[in-house]
């Protein structure tokens, strides 16, 4: 994949673009406005992560711009810490928003669900893992041809997990997609869920489709 | 002018220098006030000079025409003897008119006034008459000349004395009037701009004091109950309120210091282990886990600090939309449902359908979030945990209450500060900013918050405003 880092701050843009390079990643990086807005107009990249506040020109602006000039590109945006102010305005001209510091997995998951965003155009009405099977209109799962019967939530749970299914998906994730919860409950409540749903839809099966990945995320994946 | 200022205002009693009262807005609107009257006096003043004097002349006239065609009546009817034996006689009289009587030759045969060549209306002003002739009298006179029959000239004329002294006592009169506005608006000026001056500096001379570091200084009121005294009134309200703010901000500045000590700490102890040679690498992933945990609680605790802030300084109400109450409730009990009974507590809703509030649905999630773990947190197994919502014509009410210890009355105001903990929550999770942050939001959406004795155990009833 080839990204497009945009950030200032000379550590965190070492910190990601190594950890990009040994995932096997291309990594651009600029570290002010103008050179951002340069390679993000004259180059293809599958994914751009842009820093909010940069010297030159601001993060908002370089993606408006290339907005503007046709590239669809997905963005994620990232801030510091605690900008609950720039959030909707980032989420209206980007695609994902990250706060300062992260943890390398947490970037890496949103960049993977990211990249491989299917077009709305092709969006699907019925999402297929292995035997597990998710009727989008007539809202049914069944797995192995017996229906599992999910709570509302529980729905968009798998739904989003299914959506990505192969790819890590962190815990922020699912609390900002599934409970619109734009913060860090101190409870664990995905985990509780998660186990839960795990029961509706593993138990007596052969094959376990629901991974925990420990202190990252989980994966919804069909056995190799 | 600032420096003299400040010297001014530090003193106790100072006179106030005049170039300051000159250019007070009192004393230039007064100054303004006393120029327009001053022009309307003399406006007015002028319009009664001019009428007084052409009715004044208009008289004049007729009482000089008025005799002339007497006196021709007399001519013609009894000669040019009887005419001169006339205006003999009334020339005499004092402060009646003047008369000339003239022969074909111009010499006078009666009368005292001076003469002339020319017919009609003639003027002398004062000093000379029409004809080049030095005249006696000094001051200006109005004849009316008319031919008589046989060569005869008559004269009739009234000296304008009377009209200069009516014009000089006008004159008079306006000026002084003139002068007394000027004088009184001006004075009248500086008397109130030095008032007005007076409380000006009582204010800053207290914001002076408060400057140099007295934040107890406030301003002395007068008790009139005038403009001054409300924007005393208003400025110490004020006043109250950054000193409150002030106090609060030592207050919170001392606790984020002590309580991030330990976390500090800890992540120090952490990262001196790490720093030993004989570790084994277990141990090292261990301990370098252990220096990721407490940074990642210090981080915690600062983007919790941060939001606060954010949310006091109060700049999302802008982004503000009507918000389904119900469903935010909903939504966090669903959530926490499983969390809540696995850990021995049980859950109950009643959660009225549809209701509205405006607000930011985030935060507002965050509300009932932090409210519900709270307690999850503080309250022991076998717990009932309750989420309630009505919404009435009076107002939304939201409620959660718990079947736990509760919080003594006297503790119920001091939780909402940021770090502060009951002492038999000092070991339990968290950083004592889940109820700051809720106040926070409760103030940003005009909400009042309560703490109630649910007997037992704590009940929080959030009203919305209706």
């Amino acid at each position: 994949m080839k990204v497009l880092l945009v950030e200032d701050d000379v550590k965190t843009a070492a910190y990601v673009k190594r950890g990009l390079e040994e995932h096997g990643h291309v990594v651009d990086s600029a570290a002010n406005g103008r050179d951002g807005l340069f390679l993000a107009a004259g180059e293809v990249y599958d994914v751009m992560i842009v820093d909010r506040m940069l010297p030159g020109l601001d993060g908002l602006g370089i993606v408006k711009t290339v907005r503007a000039a046709g590239v669809t590109t997905p963005v994620l945006f990232l801030t510091t810490m605690g900008g609950i102010e720039d959030r909707v305005e980032g989420l209206q001209v980007g695609d994902d928003y990250l706060v300062k510091p992260f943890a390398f997995s947490e970037l890496m998951a949103r960049i993977n669900a990211l990249a491989r965003r299917p077009p709305i155009a092709q969006a699907p009405t019925v999402l297929r893992v292995a035997d597990l099977e998710m009727d989008l209109l007539g809202r049914k799962v069944r797995r192995a041809g017996q229906e599992i019967d999910l709570q509302p939530r529980e729905f968009r749970l798998l739904e989003y997990l299914m959506r990505n299914a192969g790819r890590l998906v962190t815990r922020t994730m699912l609390l900002e997609h599934v409970w619109e919860f734009n913060f860090e409950p101190k409870t664990n409540i995905v985990e509780t869920h998660i186990s839960r749903l795990r029961s509706k839809i593993d138990r007596g099966f052969d094959v376990e489709l629901l991974e925990t990945v420990r202190g990252s995320g989980y994966l919804l994946r069909a056995p190799a | 002018m600032w420096s003299s200022w400040r010297r001014c205002a530090a003193q106790d009693t100072c006179s106030v220098p005049l170039p300051r009262l000159v250019s007070t807005a009192s004393f230039r609107l007064s100054a303004l006030y006393a120029v327009l009257f001053g022009g309307c006096v003399l406006l007015l003043g002028a319009a009664a000079f001019w009428s007084t004097r052409s009715a004044l002349e208009t008289q004049l006239t007729r009482r000089i025409e008025a005799e002339m065609t007497l006196l021709e009546q007399e001519f013609r009817s009894n000669g040019i003897d009887r005419l001169i034996a006339t205006v003999q006689q009334r020339t005499r009289i004092k402060g009646n008119l003047d008369y000339f009587v003239l022969d074909t030759a111009g010499k006078r045969l009666a009368g005292d006034l001076p003469t002339t060549d020319r017919l009609g209306w003639v003027v002398f002003d004062g000093g000379q008459n029409a004809g080049g002739e030095q005249s006696e009298e000094k001051e200006a006179v109005r004849v009316l000349v008319k031919q008589l029959d046989g060569g005869f000239r008559l004269g009739v004329g009234e000296d304008l004395e009377q009209v200069g002294e009516m014009e000089e006592t006008f004159l008079g009169i306006l000026a002084s009037a003139l002068g007394i506005v000027l004088v009184l608006g001006i004075g009248g000026g500086l008397l109130l701009s030095a008032a007005f001056l007076r409380r000006v500096d009582m204010i800053t001379r207290t914001a002076d004091a408060i400057i140099d570091g007295d934040l107890s200084r406030r301003i002395e009121r007068t008790g009139s109950g005038d403009d001054f005294d409300h924007l005393s009134a208003t400025l110490n309200v004020m006043l109250d309120r950054i000193a409150g703010l002030m106090e609060n901000l030592r207050q919170v500045s001392s606790d984020i210091a002590h309580d991030l000590r330990t976390p500090l700490s800890r992540l120090r102890q952490d990262l001196e282990e790490a720093q030993k040679r004989e570790l084994s690498a277990a141990d090292f992933k261990r301990v370098i886990e252990d220096a990721v945990a407490e940074a990642d609680v210090l981080l915690e605790t600062f983007s919790a600090l941060l939001r606060i802030a954010q949310i006091e300084a109060g700049t999302r109400r802008s982004a503000f939309r009507p918000v389904d109450l119900s469903d935010v409730m909903r939504t966090v009990a669903e959530a926490y449902a499983p969390a809540v009974e696995e850990s021995g507590r049980t859950l109950r809703t009643d959660i009225a359908e549809g209701v509205q509030v405006s607000g930011d649905r985030g935060l507002l999630s965050q509300l009932f979030v932090n409210l519900v773990e709270n307690a999850l947190h503080h309250t022991p197994p076998g717990t009932t945990i309750a989420l309630r919502l009505s919404g009435q014509s009076a107002g939304v009410v939201a409620e959660v209450a718990d079947t736990g210890p509760g919080i003594p009355a006297d503790e119920r105001v001091k939780v909402f500060r940021r770090f502060y903990r009951l002492e038999r929550s000092r070991t339990a999770p968290g950083s004592g900013l889940g109820l700051s942050t809720v106040a926070a939001i409760v103030e940003l959406h005009h909400a009042a918050i309560e703490l109630l004795d649910n007997e037992p155990g704590l009940r929080v009833v959030i009203r919305f405003p209706a």
